[in-house]
């Protein structure tokens, strides 16, 4: 099974949101989960990222690279990044992989590398 | 709505403290009740963020009211991530503005050194979006982190601005007896000298170790009357005069401009607007210093200086305790320590006390009006609020 | 049959080179100075160190306690290959490390005991340690143990210490943990800082004295009544103690 990243259309008003909410900001006048899932691109550009040192106990690297990207389509995603030297508005490309790690749990996310 | 006074106010110091969380809310509450001269109150508000899980305690308005002995009033506890003290402060107002009681407690207090750093640094990144931020390790250094890479190459803001904020408050805590930090830092030691780097190490680059407030326990309390009750005690008075609040989207990378503090620009419009004043009538304001950008980010959008130039006031002096616009005179969260659900009272605390001309050494020359601007989130769900000293 | 016992009793020390002392800026802006000690200083150490004995909190009784005993064992000719390096601002003491050599490619960690709190100045004299060992004696390997969680976090973590679980270390006989060559490279450029020759009129300053430190840590009314809390489920031994303290002190 691939794994994907899912925005999510208002069927009345066809406004993209991602992360998902109940209530679409374009029209705000959806019925109770009235939207369909698509999956978004996986290019898009560098806005901003940080490396950051002080982790929650569970993620056990020195550093983790963390963005936000705005992707091909405007809707823009955080996710992390494996890229050694970053810059702003940079080309990049995201995968799903496992971004978390808790007691019994895997968590996948979206992990960019540039493009 | 009838005019809301505050007339009390009582602070324990914000360090790491080895009370139970009920007793050191209670602790403040007494000190602010002794201050008002009132026995009791009509109702009581506790402001706090974590006691579920930090400190195995929910309900925590009952076990506050009970160990104050003012059982069979009634108490709610007010939960608003970092903006729970202002939060509480503002349901405070309502009830004693709508007329419904006299008089009220609004306590806002933490207990966060209960737990490990890391702990620590978890809870408070559970205010993220779940799906969309946290699980991939996001916290609020992360935020600020992202925040402060974008603000810096569109306005210029350098390492050396951040640098200055954290030095400008910490030296402000040097004069605040219940500050947290009592170390006085300077730009050569944690910025220009050789050694620089090791001493303030990144914690999410490019934010530094001195640009994050510290992790502390603490709480601060405000009792808030109607005018004849207020007048009746003969203490000092304080007019809670603007309120304004407003949100923003949950997940940061969803905000309309990512250098924009919407939130705050539009809390701060409101506040202005019930209190009749602008920001030039502004004397003192405690604004939330969180992480050392955001002090500059803030002083822009409750409009002390043009978007993308509050660095270079922080620069001239102008928020210095004797400049043009004093900003955190108490040190700020930088300096004094930031238990979450407590700040937010704490700013409260301050700026009354700056009011009414009680500030010692850090006291502001004729301060008259006064702002605080407490930050839920991350600039997500923002309260300012405009205090008006009663002469 | 005259036996010179003294000679039976006392080690032998190894020639090894002197550290050279280094300077450095703290956050504060003040100058910290790590320089090595003299034995005949140590009467001078025991006083600023005898008080952390009784202070419960982070550990610093045990730290002190054996500090002391590596002092005075060192003061009397007891205790083979010892330093000790102090860390000192404007004279006045900072911080004690020590070790021992244990062979010409290993040393062996003691201790780090700060005064002053909040500026690093542990973490700084502990990398001193370090790059005494590496740098200067030229050894291959540190065994090093923590008594308190913040030493873990410090050494353990920070530095990536490898483990050496099979070797006892001399503290009480715990699993060891070793920085090796390689590690400190790595760890160089982000931890260990400092600069040398220190100027004439700060080193002159820091060998005239090592005068007391002016905000140490103090002792509680009630000794040890944190550790009596861990097994008193109704906390009133801290409490208790707490109260005692503060009345006392209001008294004063």
């Amino acid at each position: 099974m691939e794994r994907k990243l899912y925005g999510y259309r208002c069927r009345k008003c066809e406004t993209l949101h991602y992360p998902f909410r109940m209530v679409c900001r374009g029209c705000g006048d959806n019925d109770f989960f009235e939207f369909d899932a698509e999956p978004l691109p996986r290019r898009g550009k560098l806005l901003t990222f940080t490396f950051v040192h002080n982790l929650p106990a569970v993620f056990e690297v020195a550093r983790l690279g963390l963005a936000i990207v705005e992707l091909e389509n405007g809707i823009r995603v955080t996710g992390q990044i494996e890229i050694d030297d970053p810059e702003l508005g940079m080309d990049v490309v995201g995968d799903i992989g496992i971004v978390r790690r808790d007691a019994y749990e895997s968590r996948y996310g979206i992990i960019f590398r540039a493009a | 709505m009838r005019d809301v006074y505050a007339v009390g106010i009582g602070i324990t110091t914000f360090t790491r403290l080895e009370y139970p969380l009920a007793e050191i809310a209670a602790y403040a509450s007494m000190a602010a009740l002794k201050d008002s001269g009132l026995r009791t109150v009509d109702h009581v508000y506790v402001a706090n963020m974590g006691s579920g899980r930090i400190n195995n305690q929910t309900a925590l308005a009952s076990a506050v009211v009970d160990t104050l002995s003012l059982t069979p009033v009634g108490a709610d506890r007010i939960e608003n991530g970092p903006a729970s003290g202002a939060s509480a402060i503002k349901e405070g107002f309502l009830g004693v503005a709508s007329g419904m009681y006299e008089s009220a407690l609004v306590v806002g207090a933490e207990r966060m050194r209960e737990v490990n750093n890391l702990e620590a640094t978890d809870f408070v990144a559970t205010l993220t979006h779940p799906l969309a931020e946290y699980i991939y390790g996001v916290t609020l250094p992360s935020h600020a982190a992202m925040f402060a890479r974008l603000y810096m190459e569109k306005y210029g803001v350098t390492a050396r601005h951040l640098a200055m904020v954290a030095v400008k408050n910490q030296n402000n805590a040097m004069l605040n007896q219940w500050a947290h930090l009592h170390q006085p830092i300077s730009l050569e030691g944690i910025l220009d000298s050789p050694e620089a780097m090791t001493n303030n190490p990144w914690v999410a680059e490019p934010i530094r170790f001195f640009d994050c407030c510290p992790v502390s326990d603490g709480g601060a309390a405000v009792i808030l009357a109607s005018r004849e009750v207020a007048a009746a005690t003969g203490r000092p008075m304080v007019r809670l005069a603007g309120i304004g609040q407003a949100t923003d989207t949950l997940a940061v990378h969803e905000r309309e401009e990512p250098t924009d503090l919407l939130a705050v620009r539009r809390s701060a419009a409101k506040a202005y607007e019930m209190a009749g004043t602008g920001p030039d009538d502004v004397d003192v304001a405690e604004l939330h210093d969180a992480f050392t950008i955001l002090e500059i980010a803030e002083s822009e959008e409750v409009g002390f200086f043009e978007k993308g130039t509050g660095h270079i006031g922080l620069e001239n002096g102008e928020t210095a305790i004797g400049g043009r616009i004093p900003i955190n005179p108490s040190g700020g969260l930088k300096g004094k320590g930031h238990p979450v659900g407590a700040t937010g009272v704490a700013q409260a605390y301050e700026i009354i006390t700056q009011l009414r001309g009680e500030a010692g050494d850090r006291q502001v020359a004729d301060a008259r009006i006064g702002l605080t601007t407490n930050f839920g989130g991350f600039g997500n769900n923002v309260i300012t609020m405009v205090y008006q000293g009663v002469k | 049959m005259a036996v010179d016992l003294e000679k039976i009793l006392r080690p032998i020390d190894h020639a090894f080179e002197p550290y050279p002392a280094k300077y450095m800026t703290l956050a504060s802006g003040e100058a910290l100075v790590i320089r090595q000690a003299t034995r005949d200083e140590v009467p001078t150490l025991l006083k600023h160190v005898a008080p952390l004995v009784f202070v419960e909190r982070d550990y610093y009784d045990l730290v002190a306690a054996r500090v002391y005993a590596e002092l005075l064992g060192w003061y009397h000719f007891r205790m083979q290959d010892e330093y000790v390096l102090v860390a000192q601002i404007d004279g006045e003491l900072a911080a004690i490390v020590n070790g021992r050599s244990v062979g010409p490619k290993l040393g062996m960690s003691l201790h780090t005991l700060a005064m002053r709190r909040g500026l690093r100045i542990g973490a700084h004299a502990f990398a001193a340690k370090m790059e005494y060992h590496i740098d200067i004696l030229g050894q291959d390997e540190v065994l090093i143990v923590a008594e308190s969680p913040i030493g873990f976090r410090r050494w353990m973590i920070e530095y990536q210490l490898e483990e050496r679980f099979d070797t006892a270390h001399e503290l009480g006989g715990v699993p060891s943990y070793a920085l090796t060559r390689d590690l400190f490279e790595r760890a160089r450029s982000k931890l260990v800082v400092g600069r040398r020759p220190v100027p004439e009129d700060l080193l002159a300053k820091a060998h005239e004295a090592i005068l007391p430190p002016t905000d140490p840590p103090t002792p509680p009314e009630d000794l040890l009544a944190a550790t009596r809390a861990k097994y008193d489920s109704t906390l009133s031994s801290l409490i208790l103690q707490r109260w005692a303290q503060e009345r006392s002190a209001e008294d004063a």
